[in-house]
């Protein structure tokens, strides 16, 4: 091997192997992250697949079953028991799992959008542009999430759609401020400058040099937020705020009015809320896992 | 400190003025207009010119603005479209029940959280450890309401130990002149009022609280872990000073900023969480009634209480960063 070659296979060994290999290759050794890729996987293939899981229609109604008294527990036929109208509830659930992850993505795809926008532009332009635009957000965070959301239901009136849009206008603020951080923190980077050195125009500054460098942040609390997301919107259901056909199989919705019949039929209350903890969980983990994984202060270490 | 303090109260005026208009343009943006908003269904058209001639709707809207924001000032938040009372007399019965659960359940999530992760970190890497992170991690992922119904169902419905609803049994007689039942039942010196409103408090505070707790504990956990490896704990320790010294002195009054940053950002949690966990105990509070508000479409009740919490809200954060500045002298310079 002469010398050449060798030096050549150092420099191979040593090589960096970039930022997302590394942080896949930190990922796949968290146990946790792997937990929750599972919770997660498992939670878009029932809501997929639904139809085929579901052993009745999400509304189909048995009142015949509900003779006896409300309401019948779990048996061989109603896996996980039947509701006060006489519904399926393992069915319920599992078409739920659609709407939740719907929900979900509709509402942080549109507080990213949004945010990202208003945060990227803040944070490039700076200025007045920018004291406006943060100031507008921290207002918007001056009140609390919940009532903000409501404060949108109230405006648009209830509905499925509705309560994406208030959930996904709550985290606007927050994506809009993390994105404003981070392409504050990367615009005075040497990469940059060289960028505008050789003449480069602003918005493919903007798009390719600056924005991608301010991701990770993003896509780790992207993650987290259609965790939250969930919560929200079941919490909205829960309140009654959601969808205003009742027979709609939204997890939050279905809580509603199930503490009456905790002493009689508790699976009514517990089987909805232990779907949306399971689902909430996944996304929890692997936002935890992604954050140890692209967070440069973890990096090097496992 | 002073200054900081003026400086900090100046910088709450831009945000108090955004708000008012953010929740003017709100009524506004309401189906059918302001005037619908309080005649509510029965609205003629006659009776939406004679309100809009009344609350001056048709006049300029800088001139509008200006009236609200005046009314608003004076304390004057319009009247409930369902009981016909001034809502700032409603919201003076209603917040208090609101504050002690929010109290309450920050006092549990304190007591309890704080303890926790610090011992967690003590015993870095061990079962306590890693329990405490499961626990905290459970703590994040599950919805409060749904807490607030398991919680309910094991010790209310099951058990019986604990009331399921409300915030007194209805056969004490309590006179309420603060409206803090605690308070209250203290001040008339009835002991049986004390500990029939701290059982039916008891749940919901828990419910409220617990998930703040897993919060504090995993914040606390990670400052002191952060802490521990200072230069200045391992002087301190190195000079031989007695290790609860170290801790006390040296480890937690550091962690403590963390602490206290998260104790803020908890607070619009907890405003938000008491809406439905009073949903789940059926407690009178702003919650219950915010909820009941919308139902109704009882619009003055909403954008009062609404501007009230959120009011409320940013002074919470005021007093946050105040006692930050004052646990940490760094910040007071700058």
């Amino acid at each position: 091997m002469s010398v050449a070659q060798a030096e050549a296979r150092e420099i191979q060994l040593e090589a960096p192997s970039g930022l997302w290999r590394e942080a896949w290759r930190r990922l796949r050794r968290n146990p946790g992250a792997i937990v929750g890729f599972v919770l997660v996987v498992l939670f878009v293939i029932v809501a997929v697949f639904a139809p085929l899981i579901a052993t009745h229609g999400p509304r189909e109604q048995n009142l015949a079953l509900l003779q006896g008294s409300c309401c019948p527990g779990p048996s061989a036929s109603h896996l996980f028991g039947v509701d006060a109208l006489g519904r399926d509830v393992f069915s319920r659930v599992v078409y739920g799992a659609r709407f939740s992850l719907l929900i979900g993505v509709v509402a942080v795809t549109v507080g990213l959008s949004v945010g990202l926008l208003i945060g990227s532009v803040a944070g490039y332009l700076g200025g007045w542009i920018d004291s406006i635009l943060m100031r507008l957000m921290d207002i918007m965070l001056s009140i609390p999430g919940l009532l903000l959301a409501i404060g949108i239901v109230a405006a648009l009136g209830p509905g499925l759609t509705q309560i994406m849009i208030a959930v996904g206008a709550t985290q606007v603020p927050i994506f809009a401020r993390l994105l404003r951080g981070s392409i504050l923190a990367t615009r005075e980077a040497d990469y940059v400058l060289a960028a505008r050195a050789v003449g480069v125009k602003k918005r493919s500054i903007l798009v390719s040099h600056i924005l991608p460098n301010s991701l990770s942040p993003v896509i780790v609390q992207g993650t987290l937020a259609l965790a939250t997301a969930i919560i929200d919107v079941a919490g909205l259901g829960f309140l009654g705020l959601g969808p205003q056909d009742p027979s709609t199989p939204e997890w939050g919705t279905m809580l509603t009015d199930t503490t009456r019949y905790l002493q009689t039929a508790p699976h009514l209350a517990l089987i909805p809320g232990a779907a949306i903890v399971v689902s909430v969980l996944g996304f929890n983990l692997i936002g935890d896992g992604l954050r140890e994984a692209l967070d440069p202060r973890f990096r090097g270490r496992g | 400190m002073l200054q900081f303090v003026v400086r900090r109260l100046l910088l709450l005026v831009p945000i108090l003025l955004g708000l008012s208009i953010l929740v003017f343009v709100w009524i506004r943006a309401l189906p059918g207009g302001p005037a619908q908003a309080l005649l509510g269904e029965r609205a003629t058209d006659e009776s939406r010119a004679a309100i809009e001639r009344q609350y001056g709707l048709d006049k300029p809207v800088h001139i509008q603005y200006w009236s609200y924001l005046r009314t608003t000032a004076q304390g004057d938040l319009g009247t409930s479209v369902t009981t016909r009372r001034p809502v700032t007399e409603e919201l003076k019965q209603r917040f208090p029940a609101t504050i002690e659960l929010t109290l309450a359940a920050l006092l549990f999530a304190l007591v309890l959280g704080i303890p926790l992760g610090f011992v967690a970190a003590k015993r870095y890497g061990t079962a306590v450890d890693h329990g405490s992170l499961i626990v905290s991690l459970l703590g994040v992922s599950i919805p409060v309401f749904f807490l607030a119904i398991l919680l309910k169902y094991v010790f209310a419905v099951k058990l019986g130990l604990l009331p399921t609803v409300g915030r007194i049994s209805a056969r004490i007689d309590l006179n309420h002149p603060t409206n803090f039942y605690l308070l209250d039942a203290l001040l008339a010196g009835d002991f049986n009022a004390f500990w029939d409103s701290f059982k039916h408090l008891l749940l919901p505070a828990v419910a409220l609280g617990s998930i703040p707790l897993a919060i504090i504990a995993r914040i606390t956990r990670a400052a002191v872990l952060d802490v521990q490896n200072e230069d200045y704990v391992r002087t301190a320790r190195a000079k031989g000073l007695p290790p609860r010294v170290v801790d006390e002195r040296h480890i937690f009054r550091n962690a403590l900023l963390p602490i206290v940053t998260i104790i803020g950002l908890q607070a619009g949690l907890l405003l938000s969480g008491a809406v439905l966990t009073e949903t789940v105990f059926a407690f009178p509070g702003m919650g219950t009634w915010l909820v009941e508000a919308i139902k109704n479409r009882n619009y003055p009740v909403l954008q009062g209480g609404i501007l009230f919490v959120s009011l409320v809200f940013v002074l919470v954060n005021l007093l946050v960063d105040v006692l930050y500045a004052v646990i940490n002298p760094r910040i007071r310079v700058s």
